[in-house]
């Protein structure tokens, strides 16, 4: 009974990320896109949760290594042939090779990681607001280098034709690995190291506990997984461009940890699958989405949906929908 | 003069998180009284005057100034009372001027007062008159005490509190805080003084709580200040 | 080379810029002084003033000003009612991540008002003689440029006696210095609170007549770029105390305003990097900002 108590926190969102891969095969072609895009949401917020919530320290730059993730394996994938039409400018190392499906997807991870590293060597010094400000600094610096260095990617324009691998069980298997991942990193001592530095700092270093070395462990690991899920991401639209992978997927991946419960996976989890569900049902109801009526909101209505959930969470229920914490079988000791 | 004491503090608890500061804490304090309170470090002496002045919330008990309940309160409604609370560490504004640490504390002033309060308290630290103008960052760490007292008392509150006025001070100064401890109470103010140094404090209050563990252990009187077997019981118990 | 490229025209411009974001960075200054909140969605309380302008531009001109002010305060109080004031007791970061999402939200219901009748983006045009050109020495100044200069000086001078000369100015700046203290003193924590967001709404007010002059398409990102720039700029200057965060809006305004001018465009197309690399080095090194004396101290913590 205690070995499933310990697994739970990893078997209860792998059934609900497994669930929701195996309902994508059941529906029609237009719904499977938002079953894939919770699945890849999924993986996006979990790889974010590595860090934000084992820290404690809040990042909003967490989407840059999605970004570069999913520009190194987009370019790395499309065909050769259309590439040196397409991307004239390119590096001849990016030009000239091409690479596989799962390769792309571990170059995605290895790029992600890499410059989390570097990044992470000066910023983990910070905290709180700094912390914040900094990792801003970090997204819109990606951004703008991604955006207007034709050298290594597309620059401004779409970067098209990568081949859209991500069906249901890439996404599936992907979502689930990065949760594996995530688990075992939180059931390592690594990971409850950091934790006691969220808990209390000073007594976390008083202990021993060099803060920034676990930081920056997390936030490479987090780098890492972010830039295999922006690999998934590419695969799953077969295109890219700098501007969805910027300030509005922080702010929804953001808004989906919060609103799941910043500090457990499992909030991670929840956070992402409700409010992916929640925009995707609105996306429709902006088309106009029949429901037994016709349900017809004006356009933007998503964006307003998901900020004010995000908003009434933080001031009514900033733990989460979760509470932040593991699902457990025990019954909780009301003490 | 009524007998009705002037502060009361009744059955008060105060719990940070899950741990329990203050247990069951009854004092009072009579106008024109100076009542001291010692005890060693942790045993809840700040917190007391902390849950007086409404920075803490009491889980339980009252407090009331002349028959009137101070609970749920603020901080700032509680100075506008009548009691103003000389912080632990002094808390002066050093990148203001001495005057505007004293204009500050007008705020809790209740209207009709002297005219220019600000004179009573120059006139009782002469010091800080010739520094008026100065940061009072650049005072020393006693002049910074003496700003501290005279800002809370150009409020003319009823009550003082001080939270360890002496505290890091060299012993000449620390006659000096006493001293104008002695002259604070010729004006009718009354003092609550929460302080380390036992023996002094006992022996000049008119009579002296002891706090151990959050709980109340016993009262001294002046006459007991010699009596350092005593204390020493107080201090373990 | 650089200097050549400087002229008049472009110093002149730039002081104006920079007059601007002096204005915003007060109003972010001075409600982070005593709530110790970055508020991310002080562009919006922009946004919204100036969609105001645009849907009252059939107004007389007057009307339309009071009409836009009147919205930013209320708005503003809103804002201080519903989020900030239950989020006093969180961490910083919570609190920037609210607002953040404040932000957003306030930006989508702007996109739902305004997408009504098909097309994204209002005209406003309060003022439009203001758009015309002066010509002091030789140097041609769009009456804007000056009337932003004069009324950012005014505001500023104004302000700066109200904190310095006044009781009210006094408890502000206890308060931004020691809030607990400030209190137990007996300053009226809600008063003060109130105040620095009436003048926070109404700097916004200002910025917002200023900008629509300016450029009157309004959309539902107006003055989102200006406010990221003026939090760099109030970060770099010093987010502690209101006057270096000031002189920090107005040196990153001025500074924008002079490079956007002399340089080329395609040269320019990485100054944002530059400017954000700025920043990370300003936290690691100087967390206190530029400006501010030691540099050691900081609301910013660091490990």
């Amino acid at each position: 009974m205690r070995r499933l108590d310990e697994l739970l926190p990893l078997l209860a969102p792998a059934a609900l990320v497994v669930a929701v891969g195996l309902a994508s095969t059941q529906v029609s072609r237009s719904w499977e896109i938002s079953f894939l895009d919770a699945l890849v949401s999924v993986a996006i917020v979990v790889a974010i949760f590595v860090f934000v919530g084992n820290s404690g320290v809040l990042s909003f730059g967490q989407i840059s290594f999605v970004a570069v993730g999913a520009f190194a394996a987009g370019v790395l994938t499309v065909p050769l042939e259309s590439k040196t039409f397409v991307l004239r400018d390119l590096f001849p190392i990016l030009r000239d090779h091409e690479l596989g499906n799962l390769t792309s997807l571990l170059l995605a991870a290895g790029v992600g990681g890499v410059f989390a590293f570097l990044v992470g060597l000066p910023l983990m010094r910070l905290s709180g607001l700094a912390a914040g400000i900094a990792t801003f600094a970090v997204l819109e610096i990606t951004h703008n280098v991604l955006r207007e260095w034709t050298s290594i990617g597309p620059g401004a324009t779409t970067l098209s034709l990568v081949p859209e691998t991500t069906g249901p069980l890439q996404a599936t298997l992907g979502a689930l690995a990065v949760i594996a991942v995530a688990y075992a990193y939180g059931r390592s001592r690594l990971g409850r190291m950091l934790r006691a530095t969220r808990e209390d700092h000073a007594a976390a270093q008083a202990a021993g506990i060099s803060v920034h070395r676990q930081r920056l462990w997390a936030f490479t690991l987090s780098g890492a997984l972010a830039g295999f899920a922006g690999g998934l991401l590419v695969h799953m639209l077969g295109s890219i461009t700098t501007e969805q992978v910027y300030l509005e997927l922080t702010f929804v991946t953001l808004a989906m940890l919060v609103i799941g419960g910043v500090t457990s996976l499992w909030g991670a989890v929840v956070g992402a699958l409700a409010v992916s569900g929640l925009d995707s049902f609105l996306a429709r109801a902006e088309e106009g989405v029949d429901i037994g009526f016709t349900l017809d909101v004006p356009t933007g209505t998503r964006l307003v949906a998901v900020g004010a959930l995000m908003a009434l969470v933080l001031v009514l229920r900033p733990a989460g929908l979760t509470g932040g914490r593991e699902p457990t079988i025990r019954r909780r000791r009301t003490a | 003069m009524t007998d009705a004491p002037l502060l009361v503090v009744d059955g008060l608890d105060v719990v940070y998180g899950r741990v329990p500061a203050i247990r069951g804490l009854s004092l009072e304090v009579a106008a024109g009284e100076i009542v001291g309170l010692i005890g060693p470090n942790g045993a809840g002496k700040s917190t007391t005057l902390h849950a007086i002045v409404g920075l803490v919330p009491p889980a339980a008990g009252d407090v009331r100034l002349a028959g009137r309940s101070l609970r749920g309160r603020s901080p700032e409604q509680i100075a506008r009372s009548g009691i103003a609370l000389v912080p632990e560490g002094r808390r002066i504004f050093g990148a203001f001027s001495v005057e505007e640490n004293l204009r500050l504390g007008l705020a809790a002033r209740r209207g009709n007062g002297v005219a220019a309060p600000l004179d009573g308290v120059y006139e009782l630290f002469p010091v800080l008159a010739e520094m008026r103008d100065r940061p009072a960052g650049a005072l020393s760490g006693g002049q910074q005490q003496q700003l501290a007292i005279g800002r809370a008392l150009v409020a003319e509150p009823d009550v003082l509190l001080l939270d360890e006025p002496s505290l890091g001070l060299a012993p000449a100064l620390v006659d000096l805080v006493f001293e104008a401890l002695a002259a604070i109470r010729e004006r009718g103010v009354t003092v609550l003084l929460v302080e380390q140094r036992a023996q002094r404090t006992v022996a000049f209050a008119d009579r002296t709580y002891v706090l151990g563990n959050g709980e109340l252990r016993m009262t001294l009187s002046p006459a007991e200040a010699g009596d350092t077997d005593r204390m020493i019981a107080a201090y373990l118990a | 080379m650089l200097v050549a490229a400087v002229n008049a025209q472009t110093l002149v411009d730039a002081v104006g810029l920079g007059a601007v974001y002096a204005l915003m960075a007060v109003g972010i200054g001075l409600v982070f002084g005593v709530l110790r909140l970055v508020n991310f969605a002080y562009g919006q309380l922009v946004m919204a003033g100036a969609y105001t302008l645009a849907w009252t531009s059939a107004w007389p001109g007057a009307a339309s000003i009071a009409a836009c002010f009147a919205v930013v305060l209320a708005l503003s109080i809103v804002l201080e009612r519903t989020v900030f004031r239950p989020l006093r007791t969180q961490s910083p970061a919570v609190m920037l991540v609210t607002t953040f999402a404040v932000a957003f939200l306030l930006q989508s219901i702007a996109l739902i008002l305004d997408i009504r009748d098909g097309t994204i983006g209002e005209a406003a045009s309060p003022i439009g003689s203001l758009n015309q050109a002066v010509s002091i020495g030789g140097v041609d100044v769009r009456r804007v440029t000056l009337a932003a200069i004069v009324v950012a000086a005014i505001a500023l001078g104004l302000l700066a006696l109200l904190l310095a000369r006044t009781t009210m100015g006094l408890h502000m700046r206890a308060a931004a210095a020691d809030f607990t203290t400030a209190r137990l003193l007996g300053v009226r924590a809600d008063r003060v609170i109130g105040l620095a967001v009436i003048l926070s709404g109404l700097l916004a007010g200002i910025v917002a007549v200023i900008l629509t002059v300016q450029s009157p398409l309004v959309a539902p990102d107006f003055a989102l770029k200006e406010t990221i720039v003026v939090l760099v700029g109030v970060v770099v200057g010093g987010l502690d105390r209101l006057w270096t965060a000031t002189l920090g809006g107005f040196a990153i305004g001025f500074a924008t305003g002079v490079i956007n001018g002399a340089l080329p465009t395609d040269k320019t197309v990485f100054l944002p990097s530059a400017v954000f690399a700025l920043v990370i080095l300003v936290l690691l090194l100087r967390p206190g900002g530029l400006f501010a004396p030691g540099g050691r101290t900081a609301v910013v913590e660091r490990v």
